[in-house]
C-alpha cells in the first residue's frame, strides 16, 4: 500500500509535467463547450447552407440535441483522444528501461500495473466529469427544459464505468505491444469485436458497448438505467481479468 | 576470505542460443571484482541473473546466504545496480528522482543520504531536470541511485565504455574509494580498467568462467615477462635475431621481443652479454605482463580446449 | 449581419471560453516547440505551422505526437 501510493504519486507527476493530463483536459472541455453550441448552431448552419430558399421551417434545438452531441463527442473524439495519449503508458516504460532501476529496487511489478490503472482512472474521472459539468451548466442556460439531475446522472454513469473496462484495454494492450502501437491497436481490435458482437440483438445489454451507446437513451427516459446491468457487470468483471492479464505480462515481461 | 556472491553450475539460454553454459563462480567479500569477457561473452545476462531480471535453466545463485530468483526481491536490498545505459525519469531533477527511489527502499534520513550521494558522485544540479542532462552526468547520477540503500554488492555493467577518458579517470577513481567499503562487480571489456583498481578478475569467455583469482595471480601464472630491444632498422634487428638464435625471441619491424622467466636482471644480463659482441640496440625496454596477454592467452586456450 | 452579430452576442458565454481554451493550448504547444529542440519527427518550422493553423488539432498533435522526450 505504501509503495503504491509511492508510484501513484509518481505517475501523477508525470501525466502532469508531460502535458498528458493538461491535453486531456482541455480536449474534454472543448468537447464539453461544442456540445451546446454546435447543438444550437445547427439550424441556423443547415438554413444558410440551403440558402434558405425552401424556407424550411426546422424543429427549435432542445438540452436533448446537445447532450446529443456531447454523448457523440465523447464517445468517439474522446474515448480516441484517451487511447492515443496513455497508449504508451506501459510500453514507453518498457522501451526506455526506465523500469529497471526501480525493479532492481525490489519494486514488485503488480504495483507498477496497478498505480498506472488508479492514476488513468482518476484523470479519466476528473476529465469527464467536469465536461459534464460545464456541457449541463450551458444546456441548462440555453435550452430551458425539465431534464431532472437524476436523469442526468443516469445517462452519464454508463460512461463513466465503461472508464474502467477501457483504460484496463489500454494498459492491457500497452504492456503486450512491442511498441507504442500496442496500446492503440489492441483496444482498436476488440472494439471491432465488441461491435460486430453488437450485430447480435440479444446480446446487446450484455455488450460493454452498450455503456456508450444508450446514454441519450436513459437521459430521455426511453430505456432504464437498469437493462445496462449486464453490460456493467461484464465491463467490470473484464476489467478485472484485463489487469490480472496485465500483471501476469509484466511478470514475465524483460525489463 | 568469505564469499558475498557464490554462482554453481548456472546455465542460462535464449532460444538455441547457450548463453552461458555451466557458470560457477565466487566474489570474495570486499573486493573489486573485474568481469571481463568479449562483447557478448554472457556478462549482461550474468549480472541480469544476480539481480533477478533473468530466469536461469540450471543452477544456483547465492547472495549474502539467499538465493536469488526470477521476480523475486529479497536479495535486490542488499544489491545496487549500475546499467550500461541508466535510464530515468526525463521529467524528474536529481534530487527528485533520489527521492523516489529512497522513498521505495524506506531509507532513513532521506534528504541527508541524498544530499550525501549527490555529493559523492559530484552532481551539483538543483533545479535541472534529467532530460537536459549529458552522458557523464547520467552515468553519475546512476552509480548515486546505485549507492543510494548502501549496497552490499554494487553491481555495474560496462560503467566506463561510454565515458570519455576524463570521465572514466573519475569514476574509476570513485570506484576505487569504495575499496573496503562496498563489494564491486564490474564488467568491462577494457582491460586497462581492470589492471588499474580489480584486485580479482574473472574471464568469461564460451560460457564459463575460464579463470578466476586474484589479478597477481593470474600475471604470475600467465604472464610472460618480456625484454624489448630496440634497433635503428629492421635489417640490424634480423641480425640480432641471428645472434640469439637459442632464446625464444622474435622480430616485429625494427624491434626484437625475448621472453624470459625468473629474475629480470638475470634475463637482461644474458641477453646483453650474448649481444656485446655484434650488434647494439638503442633501447632496452622491459615489459611487464599485460591482461590483454593473459586475456588472450586464457580465450586462446580455450579455444584449442574445445576444439580438442 | 445584424442577425450574425446577433448570433455571436447570444452565444458569446460560449464563444469566450472556448477561444480561451484553443489559444491557451495553442500557446502552450508553442511554447514548448520554441524551448525544445528535438521532436519525434518533423522540424521547428513544420511544427510552429502545424500548431499556429489547424485549429485545435494542430496543437494536440504536437504533444500527443511531436514532443520529443529528450
Amino acid at each position: 500500500m505504501r509503495i503504491l501510493t509511492i508510484m501513484f504519486e509518481k505517475e501523477l507527476v508525470e501525466t502532469w509535467r508531460t502535458y498528458r493530463f493538461l491535453t486531456l483536459i482541455t480536449f474534454f472541455l472543448i468537447l464539453a463547450l461544442m456540445s451546446p453550441l454546435v447543438a444550437k448552431l445547427t439550424p441556423t448552419i443547415i438554413k444558410l447552407s440551403l440558402n434558405d430558399t425552401l424556407n424550411l421551417q426546422l424543429p427549435q434545438p432542445t438540452a436533448f440535441d446537445s447532450w446529443k452531441q456531447f454523448y457523440k463527442g465523447i464517445t468517439q473524439l474522446g474515448i480516441l483522444v484517451t487511447a492515443i495519449l496513455f497508449a504508451g503508458t506501459m510500453s514507453q516504460e518498457l522501451s526506455k528501461n526506465t523500469l529497471v532501476n526501480l525493479v532492481t529496487k525490489g519494486l514488485p511489478r503488480w504495483t507498477i500495473v496497478l498505480s498506472k490503472y488508479f492514476s488513468l482512472l482518476l484523470q479519466w474521472t476528473v476529465a469527464l466529469s467536469l465536461s459534464l459539468f460545464v456541457t449541463w451548466g450551458y444546456t441548462a442556460y440555453y435550452f430551458p427544459a425539465k431534464i431532472t439531475p437524476t436523469a442526468v446522472l443516469a445517462g452519464f454513469l454508463p460512461l463513466l464505468l465503461f472508464g474502467i473496462f477501457l483504460l484496463a484495454l489500454i494498459l492491457f494492450g500497452s504492456t503486450l505491444g512491442q511498441n507504442n502501437y500496442g496500446g492503440l491497436l489492441i483496444p482498436l481490435f476488440i472494439t471491432v469485436i465488441l461491435y460486430l458482437i453488437n450485430l447480435v440483438k440479444q446480446l446487446h445489454n450484455y455488450n460493454p458497448l452498450s455503456l456508450i451507446g444508450d446514454n441519450l437513451a436513459i437521459l430521455q427516459g426511453t430505456k432504464p438505467l437498469s437493462q445496462l446491468l449486464p453490460g456493467m457487470l461484464v465491463a467490470i468483471a473484464a476489467s478485472l481479468f484485463l489487469l490480472g492479464g496485465t500483471v501476469v505480462l509484466l511478470n514475465h515481461r524483460k525489463i | 576470505m568469505t564469499a558475498l556472491l557464490t554462482l554453481t553450475h548456472v546455465q542460462k539460454s535464449f532460444g538455441t542460443h547457450h548463453v552461458l553454459q555451466d557458470l560457477s563462480f565466487s566474489i570474495p567479500t570486499g573486493s573489486i571484482f573485474g568481469f571481463v569477457g568479449e562483447n557478448g561473452a554472457g556478462k549482461t545476462t550474468t549480472m541480469r541473473l544476480l539481480l533477478g531480471l533473468e530466469k536461469s535453466e540450471h543452477g544456483s545463485i547465492l547472495l549474502a546466504g539467499q538465493e536469488v530468483t526470477f521476480g523475486g526481491n529479497r536479495t535486490n536490498s542488499i544489491t545496487g545496480y549500475l546499467p550500461d545505459v541508466p535510464a530515468f525519469y526525463d521529467y524528474m531533477t536529481a534530487t527528485e528522482y533520489l527521492t523516489l527511489c529512497a522513498r521505495l527502499t524506506r531509507i532513513a534520513n532521506r534528504e541527508q543520504r541524498i544530499a550525501e550521494m549527490l555529493n559523492l558522485v559530484g552532481l551539483k544540479t538543483k533545479k535541472q531536470r534529467i532530460h537536459g542532462f549529458s552522458r557523464g552526468m547520467k552515468q553519475r547520477l546512476g552509480i548515486a541511485q546505485a549507492l543510494l540503500n548502501e549496497p552490499q554488492l554494487l553491481i555495474c555493467d560496462e560503467p566506463t565504455s561510454a565515458l570519455d577518458p576524463l570521465g572514466r579517470n573519475e569514476f574509476l577513481e570513485l570506484l576505487a574509494t569504495l575499496r573496503g567499503k562496498v563489494t564491486v562487480l564490474f564488467s568491462t571489456h577494457i582491460l586497462s580498467d581492470v589492471e588499474r583498481i580489480c584486485d580479482y578478475v574473472g574471464i568469461l569467455h564460451a560460457g564459463r568462467m575460464q579463470k578466476c583469482a586474484p589479478l597477481s595471480d593470474l600475471r604470475n601464472q600467465y604472464g610472460r615477462s618480456r625484454i624489448m630491444l630496440t634497433f635503428p632498422d629492421t635489417p640490424t634487428a634480423k641480425r640480432c635475431m641471428q645472434v640469439l638464435a637459442h632464446f625464444p625471441a622474435y622480430a616485429v619491424k625494427n624491434t626484437v621481443m625475448i621472453d624470459y622467466q625468473g629474475s629480470y636482471t638475470n634475463a637482461a644480463h644474458q641477453v646483453l652479454q650474448t649481444l656485446t659482441a655484434s650488434v647494439t640496440p638503442i633501447a632496452l625496454q622491459h615489459k611487464c605482463p599485460t591482461l590483454e596477454q593473459i586475456f588472450l592467452e586464457v580465450t586462446g586456450n580455450a579455444h584449442s580446449d574445445n576444439h580438442v | 449581419m445584424n442577425n450574425h452579430w446577433q448570433l455571436l452576442m447570444t452565444n458569446l458565454p460560449l464563444f469566450i471560453p472556448l477561444v480561451l481554451l484553443e489559444v491557451g493550448l495553442m500557446l502552450a504547444a508553442l511554447i514548448h516547440a520554441l524551448r525544445h529542440s528535438h521532436y519525434r519527427f518533423g522540424n521547428r518550422v513544420f511544427w510552429i505551422v502545424v500548431i499556429l493553423f489547424i485549429q485545435i488539432v494542430g496543437p494536440l498533435t504536437y504533444f500527443v505526437f511531436g514532443r520529443g522526450e529528450n
